[in-house]
């Protein structure tokens, strides 16, 4: 491979690495909750939480974003709005994720 | 309790601000469906297209400040952000520069939380090439002004009165902190208040940019295509602050 080859390779890598960086903010934007006026995430650490104390306490307390206390009344409907939210979210990414490596290809 | 969006527009002799803010408010309408305040002078909004149902609210605005673009010096009217407490009809404000275009409703989700002040106190940078943030700009924790969600609240009203006073003492307080930048600008007002009272939320995810070198070519309701240097690259549904002023020119 020549070196106006490999310099067209590495400028697609770097288009490629950058788009899923720009795609991975989004999807942490997109995961961003208001819940009961608390600020949560959508992601894996919150949804594992919520699914681990509901399984001791028929409600709990849980720190936002901010480091507030959010009394969760209805895990049930919490969680489901996390996964709800945190599924939307990696859908999108992964449709992204594929368009990208057919580019790659 | 309402919520709204307000916005300052002031064209200036090089740049068409209210093309901006016309963008800006069809994308409010699309995503966040909230109402819409602006502030602006009088020879602004004799150039406004006729965009429904928008609250106009104009002032005779300070034309004193400068900054660089593009290589040139050009005006800047951004003092009368500091009172946007007196400004806003509202009990919780999206505070929203008019180069800051909306493509989510994640603003809703914040708005929809308990907080006095809001903003954001990091940048993505979409090109990857880290162009916005400079290094060793002052000694104080920076936040980015261009959006900031706040509640009529006692401490939102310390937080204002603190900026009017930080621009009114402006040098006193560049210097205290040993900012770089010469002119006033409102990301360091906004910071030096919050630092000064101990106040404001953050927001938690980056504000995704991109930097006044880079040119907007192309856009739908849905994102926008940008162009720098030999790449080219599109962002879909997300929230981003264009700092080429000019792609809205048509």
């Amino acid at each position: 491979m020549d070196i106006g080859n490999i310099k067209k390779h590495s400028d697609l890598n770097f288009e490629v690495a950058q788009a899923k960086k720009n795609a991975l903010e989004k999807l942490r934007s997109r995961q961003l909750m208001a819940y009961n006026e608390r600020l949560f995430t959508a992601d894996a650490n919150t949804i594992n939480i919520v699914s681990t104390l509901k399984q001791h306490n028929k409600d709990f307390y849980m720190l936002d974003v901010n480091d507030n206390p959010c009394h969760i009344k209805d895990p049930n409907d919490f969680l489901n709005k996390l996964i709800e939210r945190n599924q939307e979210t990696l859908n999108s990414y992964q449709q992204l994720h594929q368009d990208l490596a057919k580019k790659r290809k | 309790m309402t919520t709204g969006v307000l916005m300052y527009c002031f064209d200036t002799p090089e740049l068409n601000y209210h093309r901006l803010a016309e963008r800006c408010v069809e994308q409010i309408r699309k995503y966040l469906k909230l109402e819409i305040t602006i502030v602006t002078n009088l020879e602004t909004f004799k150039k406004f297209k006729p965009l429904g149902m928008i609250n106009y609210k104009l002032v005779e605005n300070s034309t004193t400040n400068t900054r660089p673009y593009r290589g040139k010096s050009v005006a800047w009217y951004n003092k009368e952000r500091a009172l946007a407490y007196e400004h806003s009809p509202y009990d919780t404000t999206i505070l929203m520069d008019c180069d800051y275009f909306v493509f989510s409703s994640t603003l809703l989700e914040l708005a929809n939380t308990e907080f006095d002040m809001m903003l954001h106190d990091r940048v993505h940078d979409l090109t990857g090439k880290n162009m916005i943030l400079g290094k060793d700009e002052s000694t104080l924790p920076l936040v980015w002004a261009t959006v900031t969600l706040f509640k009529k609240t006692a401490n939102t009203k310390a937080i204002f009165a603190m900026i009017n006073h930080v621009q009114e003492y402006y040098p006193h307080y560049r210097n205290l902190y040993r900012i770089r930048y010469i002119n006033y600008r409102n990301d360091y007002a906004f910071a030096i208040a919050l630092h000064q009272l101990n106040l404001g939320n953050r927001i938690p995810t980056p504000m995704t940019m991109l930097a006044d070198s880079v040119d907007v070519i192309d856009s739908d309701g849905d994102g926008i295509v940008f162009k720098h240097g030999d790449n080219v690259m599109f962002t879909s549904g997300q929230d981003v602050h264009v700092m080429d002023k000019e792609w809205c020119n048509g």
